[in-house]
């Protein structure tokens, strides 16, 4: 049985059916068809799945699709600015060698962005531990930092 | 593959009401066990009642008995203005527990409630002699924690009951406390753990409480090593035999995650180690 | 060096915008119209008879539309000794056997239909270990070969050998001589994305599948084969790779996974997608294999190496993949790794009931060279030289022959030792005993191709557009490694035109040219000489049309410039003259003169030379192509003896840890990567690659292992099979890269792919031993074996007796 359920999602007010089962990433990358959020593990280890919702990252793997009504949902498709141009975050991960397989980028990306979002001027260790939960087997992590660190002083620059 | 139904109760009394019709469903906080749990197929509950929509439930009171609501995330914990300077250890506990994500949903009586032996915020909860409070039906009862664990995902929990707050008093102004855990990475399951409370007076140390987590079938408390330890002078030498005295009254098994030597010598090392780190002693 | 104008420069990569805003298509996002969903049934006994399947249950559910075993389609085989079947019949040999499988309108269905299959069966006696796999009279795990001849034992019949100079001259030379055992365990590939495809046939019976793999024309091989087998002889594979979340080794082969996807297509006339979840991705994908190897080894009272004996065994697990050819790789450490003669090299491969093994990223050379760089501290320590030196005094050479017959072209080797022994402080921080200590370890591994297969090439071509745009086919698989950013990065430089001009099209065997595959650290090598030779070829036809065309458009562009500017004087210089195909340059775009003044005029754009021969009569549009085998040898892996590659990359890496001596907990204090690259291509990437094989490197040796106990994975998921997070490499780390300009590589430049996480473990033992004096010869080095080891140490108190060779015995 499907159950009608409403939220925001990348600022826009959706409403979508949901089987009682359903996960956040299964309406996300099923019938809202948003596939860039990714399932590394299905079960909360890899972020890959990373997604904020009220202004929080939460793994999307974990989180039952039936509660999401009436909150809030920012993927990854929610931050390319308009005229198909990327956040400042995103280019920081661009520009600084950040992604390699780029399985592991939405998730990270959107773990950084909601420790940008509250903590602007975050230091390395603030950033490693707000990653902690995004497994990445290609980068070893550094010019992901990097990109991190270089996109909260451009933030900041541009504030 | 596993279907449910998926039920969100918007009142205490309609969630019981509910799991009392439906004795196979579970109650589900923030899940990100459960969920997994569920994937994995080792459990197959037809239902899931929801306790996210219950208000109220995630109320954090501070003052001098201090109410912490069940459905309380442990970012609530963290981000809380107070909590860190009137619980430093449950703070210490939390930020050591799962990664952001997991914090951001994992809710402090979800973590109790399963009743995992490595479950980071029973053991700073135990040293603190915390309490909980379980209702169901407009009854409720009010149990110390170090008694409501029963065994692996077994508490004291009846079927219908949930919890609904976690009751701490003040501790006095000198007690200090320490969380120290075990992992094989940064991001893991306690492979061993302690938490341990002191207070001090003069050299003589005149309370103790260390809880350890990972060696046994729940979070338990080392009685043996506190009586050791309480009214005493913490000198080397009976460190040194309370490392020992740890060591021999934990319960630990052997899994993919460590042997059960070693979790031993971890919980002997880090009750040493706690009580020299809140003495301000120099580590080894 | 020769000064680039794009090879050597930061660049951000190709596609790395679209994974930044997730628009990049995983086989995970691939979705087909009427696309059904696979699952497969795996076996629940590491070895037994099948007795019985009953799939019924499965069948009737709603929403399936297929379910198949071996009872109802055609027998396929697979594998590189084709010992495997896509589905098993009468017997399963390991927990992951694959018995059944469906296909059903959702993900969900097929794994309820899964679950509805009942399988009997008639468990056998297993092996788990090649000790017991060797016993004489233990049950064989295949009864027959791949030929129907009765087997004796359960070792593989592939050899692995070496011998050079003499083995008693050598421990006779000996004024010091250690022998050792070590192990290594499996691993898995861990790749963020996990496997999966998905196969569709059209109505002439041909194959398209989107496969996970770094072989896409190997496996059009392997599946044509596959599609004669179901009675499509003559039909046609089409393989088209997706964007992949990672390789690292695991796309070497093809998977049971693929052949099933291609039945139930066959069977349901419908596109099936298989994709494996991460539980499947640990237990029932193939890990990098276990191996235990003795090493003994000798030196002079001046520390020259005497001689090296290696005695290799390896856990075959029940089936053979191409990683079965890991000890072909481990030659190169063994008779290569330090100047050294009388070598003795053996690897021995057994079937157990295990988990089956394929490539992982070192492919053989982690696991040995382990072993090696390990023994070298030991034989040092037993020599009192100082490793550092001991490693200098051994170091290899440019320009040397090593016993296995490689052609050192150029050797950084000795630069790499300095450079981490500088970074590390090394006079200063080794052999202080204060629970911190330094360690090193080196590696050589092959850094131009590896010829292991009859062909090691890769071809390419390029096409030119009417806007001046290259687009590239390749047959070089992009797996994050970074290779398309290097091959346009390439092709810009090469040819002379912006790298935002270039395309890199989607690796399709239905376009590109053939290409071994994706491994050997051969990508960027192989890619980069193809641009080389292709846009050469490219130019020469552009040059040659330039004769006719440049004149002309020049004075065009003249005429213009001087309406625009009347006062204007040209230069004196004949271009008319000069325009002679030889005298042309292609630079950004533009095409110039070479000696010519630089006038804004005087040059011609690339595009319009291009739309000039195209719209005319008999006009014509450029294409390239080229086909590039490098100058290598297939060695005889049974003499341990060939030129496996053009060049070799050689590399040192440096680690300071500290040590719990009471929790046995290791701490990085500090990493240092010196690797003679030739040339660094593109430095972001290459940085990118070398940080992340540490990671993988600093997992191998502290965390990562996928435990097997009585053939059942036990840990098959992230929660217990660890990686690094972003707080475990939390260290400094130091890169150098030592630059050799190799006269075989592209720019100069070798491969880097595979080097980065060779010696890490070593290094990070060494510097444990430092610390603490305890030396742990298993991975990975648990705490809990550095506590039982430092136990160890403080009973027995006693300086480790020295063992002397006598002379002349």
């Amino acid at each position: 049985m499907k159950t009608e359920i409403s939220f925001q999602l990348n600022g826009e007010e959706v409403t979508v059916m949901a089987e009682a089962h359903y996960r956040l990433i299964d309406l996300l990358r099923g019938p809202l068809g948003l596939t860039g959020t990714k399932e590394g593990c299905g079960e909360g280890e890899c972020g890959a799945c990373t997604v904020i919702v009220n202004g929080r990252a939460v793994n999307s793997c974990l989180y039952p699709a039936l509660e999401i009504e009436g909150k809030s949902v920012t993927t990854i498709e929610g931050l390319l600015g308009p005229r198909n141009r990327p956040s400042i975050l995103q280019q920081g991960f661009i520009d600084h060698g950040a992604i390699q397989c780029g399985f592991c980028t939405p998730g990270m990306i959107m773990s950084a962005k909601a420790l940008l979002d509250s903590n602007p001027e975050p230091s390395e260790e603030e950033i490693r531990e707000a990653l902690l939960g995004n497994l990445c087997r290609c980068t070893g992590y550094v010019q992901i930092v990097e990109a991190v660190k270089k996109a909260a002083n451009e933030l900041k620059r541009m504030s | 593959m596993i279907r449910f139904k998926y039920h969100k109760p918007r009142s205490l009394d309609e969630a019981c009401k509910l799991k009392e019709k439906l004795p196979d469903a579970r109650f589900i906080a923030g899940g990100t066990d459960l969920m997994v749990n569920i994937r994995k197929g080792e459990l197959r509950p037809p239902a899931l009642v929801s306790l996210r929509s219950i208000p109220g439930l995630c109320k954090i009171e501070i003052d001098e008995v201090t109410s912490i609501g069940a459905l309380s995330t442990i970012s609530d914990l963290i981000q809380n203005q107070m909590l860190p300077d009137k619980f430093p250890v449950l703070v210490q506990a939390a930020k050591r527990l799962g990664s952001v994500q997991i914090r951001n949903v994992a809710t402090i009586g979800g973590n109790l409630c399963n009743s995992s032996p490595c479950a980071d915020m029973a053991l700073p909860l135990l040293v603190l002699e915390a309490k909980v409070k379980l209702q169901a039906d407009h009854q409720s009862r009010v149990i110390p924690l170090s008694e409501f664990f029963v065994g692996p995902g077994k508490t004291r929990l009846a079927a219908n009951e949930i919890m609904t707050e976690i009751i701490l008093e003040s501790p006095q102004k000198k007690t200090k406390t320490i969380f120290l855990k075990k992992g094989r990475v940064k991001m893991d399951l306690a492979i061993a753990s302690v938490s341990v409370l002191l207070e001090m007076d003069g050299k003589k140390c005149r309370k103790v409480r260390i809880a350890a987590g990972s060696v046994g079938p729940v979070p338990m408390r080392l009685y043996k090593v506190e009586a050791m330890l309480e009214g005493a002078t913490l000198s080397k030498e009976l460190l040194d035999e309370a490392q020992k005295l740890a060591a021999e009254s934990v319960n630990p098994i052997t899994d993919v995650r460590a042997s059960e030597e070693y979790r031993r010598q971890i919980i002997g090392v880090f009750v040493k180690r706690g009580i020299e780190k809140i003495l301000g002693r120099n580590e080894p | 060096m020769k000064n680039f104008r794009y090879i050597g420069k930061e660049a951000p990569r190709p596609d790395s915008a679209d994974k930044a805003a997730g628009k990049a298509h995983y086989i995970h996002d691939l979705q087909r119209p009427g696309m059904l969903y696979g699952k497969i049934k795996f076996s629940e006994h590491p070895h037994a008879r099948i007795k019985h399947i009953d799939t019924s249950k499965a069948e009737r559910l709603a929403g399936v539309r297929a379910v198949i075993t071996a009872n109802n389609t055609p027998e396929i085989r697979f594998g590189f000794l084709r010992d495997n079947l896509a589905l098993k019949k009468d017997k399963v040999r390991q927990y992951r056997d694959e018995i059944a499988a469906v296909a059903a309108i959702d993900p969900d269905i097929a794994e309820e239909a899964i679950d509805l299959i009942e399988v009997e069966y008639e468990p056998l006696p297993g092996l788990f270990s090649p000790e017991e796999a060797m016993k004489k009279g233990a049950p064989l795990i295949h009864d027959t070969d791949v030929q129907g001849r009765p087997r004796t034992d359960n070792l593989l019949s592939l050899q692995f050998h070496h011998e050079s100079g003499n083995l008693g001259d050598g421990k006779r030379a000996s004024e010091y001589l250690i022998e050792r055992e070590y192990s290594t365990p499996l691993v898995q590939q861990s790749c963020l994305g996990t496997a999966g495809c998905i196969a569709e046939f059209d109505m002439n019976n041909n194959l398209t599948i989107w496969a996970k793999t770094q072989i896409p024309f190997l496996a059009q091989r392997d599946f044509n084969r596959a599609l004669s087998d179901m009675g499509l002889q003559g039909k046609n594979s089409r393989v088209i790779v997706p964007t992949l979340g990672g390789g690292f080794g695991s796309g070497l082969d093809t998977h049971a996974y693929e052949y099933i996807a291609i039945l139930l297509a066959f069977q349901t006339g419908r596109p099936v997608k298989i994709v494996y979840n991460r539980e499947e991705e640990f237990a029932y994908l193939s890990p990098r294999q276990s191996t235990q190897s003795r090493i003994a080894q000798g030196c002079d009272r001046n520390g020259k190496l005497t001689f090296r004996e290696v005695e290799v065994l390896q856990d075959n697990g029940a089936y053979t993949s191409w990683g079965a050819t890991y000890p072909s790789v481990m030659m190169l450490p063994a008779t290569s790794l330090y100047r050294v003669s009388n070598i003795y090299f053996n690897a021995r491969l057994v079937y157990t009931n295990n988990t089956y093994c394929q490539a992982m990223r070192g492919y053989g050379n982690p696991e040995l060279n382990w072993a090696l760089e390990s023994n070298m501290d030991e034989l040092a320590e037993e020599a009192g030289i100082d490793p550092f030196e001991f490693r200098m005094i051994n170091c290899n050479e440019p320009g040397e022959t090593t016993p296995m017959g490689l052609k050192v072209s150029t050797c950084g080797l000795k630069e790499c030792l300095e450079s981490v022994a500088q970074k590390l402080d090394w006079k200063k921080k080794h052999k202080k005993s204060n629970l911190r200590g330094v360690g090193m370890a080196s590696l050589i591994h092959v850094g131009g191709g590896g010829r292991i297969y009859r062909s090691d090439a890769s071809g390419l071509i390029l096409k030119l557009d009417d806007f001046g745009n290259v687009y590239a086919y390749h047959g070089g698989v992009e797996m994050g490694q970074g290779l398309h950013s290097v091959l346009t990065l390439a092709i810009a430089e090469a040819l002379g035109v912006r790298p935002e001009n270039v395309f890199i099209n989607p690796t399709d065997t239905g376009t590109c040219p053939w290409d071994i595959g994706t491994h050997a650290s051969r990508g960027a090598f192989m890619a980069c000489n193809t641009a080389i030779l292709a846009a050469n070829k490219l130019r020469d036809k552009i040059f040659e049309l330039a004769e006719e065309v440049f004149p002309k458009e020049v004075e065009k562009n003249l005429k213009k410039f001087r309406e625009k500017n009347p006062g204007y004087n040209p230069p004196e210089f004949d271009f008319k003259k000069e325009a002679k195909s030889d005298c042309f340059e292609l630079q950004d775009g533009f095409i110039f003169i070479k000696k010519g003044p630089r006038e804004a005029w005087l040059r011609l754009e690339l595009a319009r030379l291009l739309r000039a021969v195209h719209f005319r009569n008999q006009g014509q549009m450029l294409t390239a192509e080229v086909f590039y085998d490098p100058p290598n040898v297939l060695p005889d892996f049974e003499k341990g003896f060939g030129n496996i590659s053009a060049t070799y990359a050689y590399g040192t890496q440096g680690a300071e840890v500290e040590v719990d001596v009471e929790t046995g907990e290791i701490r990085i204090l500090h990493l240092v990567a010196a690797h003679d690259v030739g040339k660094v291509l593109n430095p972001l990437a290459l940085k990118g690659q070398i940080y992340g094989a540490l990671a993988q490197g600093v997992g191998y040796a502290l965390y990562e292992e996928l435990q097997s106990q009585q053939g059942k994975i036990m840990n098959p998921n992230f929660r217990d099979y660890k990686i690094p997070t972003a707080l475990d490499m939390d260290f400094p780390i130091d890169l150098e890269f030592i630059e050799t300009d190799d006269s075989f590589g592209p720019f100069g430049a070798k491969g880097v792919a595979e080097p980065g996480l060779v010696p890490t473990a070593p290094a990070i033992a060494n510097a444990i031993f430092d610390a603490v004096g305890v030396r742990i010869r298993d991975l990975p080095i648990t705490p809990q074996k550095v506590l039982v080891a430092l136990n160890k140490l403080k009973q027995s108190q006693e300086t480790p007796r020295r063992k002397r060779v006598n002379k002349g015995t």
